[in-house]
């Protein structure tokens, strides 16, 4: 195996940087648009499969003609319109703005295991929603979407990954990417029981306490759609075009600030995008872990690390994945809904030990 | 060895922290048989220490005669001994693995034996109930395994824990499909295999785990000199005349058999057995395993009869699982104690 001793590591990961900017895969990157068309092509197509297919099966006519606006019987409008239509769109969304997330973060801090729900901030943002919807002590439902919702994640979400960033800084006063992940990771099991403890205080069904501890899509409905869409519209185009910022940060803090960057406050503006992104989405499907970290990682390997095209295909891979994988958990559905989140922790899980694996040494 | 140990223990034994370490222990004791008192003495109906005596001899009233004896003695025995084992199971991990992050619910193994209870449970497999440890022990080795073997060496700590992280997330996902696939599904059944309760532990659960107990515990509290030689490192611990391997796949086994049993009654409760023994070390002051492991062991007890006061009580009537009282309380302590280690930590390069 080449990973095996640390100068072979470090030539490929050099190689392929140079690779990717010397089109050595000339293909995906000669004709990116046309990849990028393809994608868009293929989450259409996903969308109306994951409309499609459920516990009443609809024929793919049936779904083009509601989403064309043709009359059909009302039984298949209501099930399409009102209860499946919303949950792929949340989806595409929701999947795209994590990938994009975890692509920002992994640049920018280059760091492959950076990642919102690996950092903390996903278990933080999701813990203040919680708090924020809770605050009553009346509400029992899953998430009654709410415009101010991802406003107070984004708080608990700045507010975590401050934490675990001052925790995770050492004597030297620096901060690294194992000792970020752990801490990572056990400020997130503190946040996740206590978001736990504010769900069972307040007898929360179990849907709702699924969807907030591991990510879940069920019960999705218009209105979520339009807690997320704005936030999408406004983060995911503004996550674009940092692109160009991400690749400067990408080569290094002294290579930056030589190229004339202020480089502490444009990384600090870039995170910030990353928290926004996290924010919206985890306060409509909750904590939903290695989105951020599968789709970036497979849209490096297709066409390296330029941001300017690592960013648009990681939304698009982003999207495509969590649609499959609720097309998934909604496949294996019988009493209580599988949460897609189960779904994405059973493919992560892996791939994560993958890269641990693949980084070590 | 023999000689070298004697001698080792002999010096050791002369240590001006004995008195300490006695004062430390009868404290914690103290603690631990207040906090049972007090777990009899709390709920509905409230009763006094003279009510308690009434029951004692038999008199009070009848709710009080079947409670007592019947619903919350065994519930605070029973947090007691998990406590107690699950603390003496991470300074095992701890101390054989030299790796301060080293706690069964980092390393998988409560999870994988979780999975393998909730498997058996829901899908209501013929397994007669005296066995459910063993399933449990089965499913925690092969977590524990997987996360082992995922690494090349166990020298770099930080990335052993990020492995058994990795496949502790994949077993609590799993454990949740598990639950949404079953039929009986509720919000009790989703914290027990989830986060560990023990919400109406009845006499048949401390029977389960009061022979496990009287085994293990003995067992690991007589390790603690191979655990002190094996602190040394391994090249000290083998010139020393220690089995290494031998003995730390023994001292393994022995902490994934207490975890395991635990798991089997009360779920995976988190943070007790991660948390305990740095709270022991930072008590007493030194690492010797000989003083390390009963404090531990009480302390674990304590913590865990503690956070079950405040699951059972805090509110009343509503009941929550103790494993989130140990996160909360185990999990930010563990942050504070290892700040200096975690700043440590190297790099991913």
């Amino acid at each position: 195996m080449t990973g095996s001793s640390p100068v072979a590591t470090q030539r490929r990961t050099a190689a392929e940087v140079g690779a990717a900017i010397a089109a050595g895969r000339p293909f995906l990157v000669r004709y990116f648009p046309l990849v990028v068309a393809l994608g868009i092509v293929l989450t259409l197509v996903l969308v109306v499969a994951h409309v499609s297919i459920g516990t009443a099966n609809i024929s793919v006519e049936d779904v083009v003609k509601v989403l064309t606006g043709q009359q059909v019987d009302s039984t298949t409008h209501t099930i399409v319109y009102e209860l499946r239509l919303p949950r792929a769109l949340v989806a595409v969304l929701a999947g795209a703005m994590l990938a994009l997330a975890g692509a920002i973060m992994q640049t920018v801090t280059r760091n492959p295991l950076a990642e919102p729900d690996l950092t903390g901030e996903s278990a933080g943002a999701v813990f203040f929603a919680v708090l924020w919807l809770s605050r009553d002590l009346i509400y029992r439902n899953v998430s009654p979407p709410n415009i101010g919702v991802p406003i107070v994640a984004m708080a608990g979400s700045v507010l975590t990954g401050g934490l675990v960033y001052v925790l995770s800084r050492g004597r030297d006063r620096q901060s690294n990417n194992v000792r970020m992940v752990l801490t990572g990771i056990m400020i997130s099991a503190i946040f996740r029981s206590l978001t736990s403890l504010v769900l069972l205080v307040n007898q929360n069904a179990a849907n709702g306490i699924l969807m907030w501890i591991i990510g879940s899509l069920n019960g999705v409905t218009w209105s979520h759609w339009n807690t997320i869409w704005p936030w999408a519209v406004l983060t995911i185009p503004l996550g674009m075009a940092c692109a160009g910022a991400a690749n400067t940060l990408h080569l290094g803090d002294d290579i930056a600030a030589g190229l004339g960057m202020k480089v502490e406050r444009a990384r600090l503006l870039l995170l910030f995008v990353a928290v926004l992104l996290t924010a919206a989405s985890v306060s409509v499907v909750g904590s939903l872990a290695f989105l951020g970290l599968i789709a970036p990682h497979i849209a490096r390997r297709l066409v390296g690390n330029d941001a300017r095209r690592l960013f648009p295909l990681s939304v698009i891979l982003g999207a495509i994945i969590l649609v499959m994988a609720d097309v998934v958990a909604r496949g294996l559905t019988r009493v209580l809904d599988l949460p897609v989140g189960a779904v994405m922790a059973i493919i992560g899980a892996p791939f994560l030990i993958y890269l641990l694996r693949r980084t070590g040494r | 060895m023999s000689t070298v140990s004697q001698t080792q223990s002999r010096t050791l034994y002369r240590s001006p922290r004995l008195g300490r370490f006695a004062m430390i222990l009868v404290c914690l004791l103290v603690t631990l048989l207040g906090l049972m008192l007090v777990g009899l003495m709390l709920g509905i109906p409230q009763l006094t220490i003279p009510d308690l005596l009434t029951v004692a001899n038999g008199g009070g009233s009848r709710l009080a005669r079947i409670i007592v004896p019947e619903l919350r003695l065994p519930r605070v025995l029973l947090g007691a001994l998990a406590g107690g084992m699950l603390a003496l199971a991470g300074t095992l991990f701890q101390n054989s693995m030299r790796n301060a992050l080293a706690g069964p619910e980092l390393l998988g193994v409560s999870n994988g034996a979780s999975l393998v209870m909730a498997a058996v449970v829901i899908f209501h497999l013929p397994l007669p109930w005296p066995l459910y440890p063993i399933a449990a022990l089965a499913g925690g080795m092969l977590a524990g395994m997987i996360a082992l073997s995922s690494m090349r060496s166990l020298n770099d700590p930080i990335r052993l824990v990020l492995m058994g992280v990795s496949v502790s997330v994949l077993l609590y996902a799993a454990i949740i499909a598990i639950i949404s696939l079953g039929e009986q599904n509720d919000i009790g059944l989703l914290y027990l295999y989830l986060l560990g309760s023990l919400a109406n532990r009845t006499w048949d659960y401390v029977n389960l785990v009061w022979p496990w107990a009287l085994v293990c515990i003995p067992l690991a509290l007589v390790m603690a000199r191979p655990l002190n030689l094996l602190q040394l490192g391994d090249e000290v611990a083998e010139g020393l005349g220690l089995h290494i391997i031998r003995w730390r796949l023994a001292i393994m086994a022995v902490g994934a058999m207490m975890v395991a049993v635990v798991v089997s009654v009360a779920g995976p409760i988190g943070y007790v057995a991660l948390a305990s023994p740095h709270i022991a070390r930072r008590l007493l002051g030194t690492t010797d395993a000989r003083q390390v492991l009963p404090t531990a062991m009480l302390i674990g007890a304590a913590l865990l009869v503690g956070a079950d006061l405040l699951a059972k009580n805090l509110f009343s009537p509503l009941e929550l699982p103790v494993g989130l009282w140990t996160t909360i309380i185990g999990g930010p302590l563990l942050v504070i104690l290892l700040r200096k280690q975690l700043a440590g930590a190297r790099s991913l390069r």
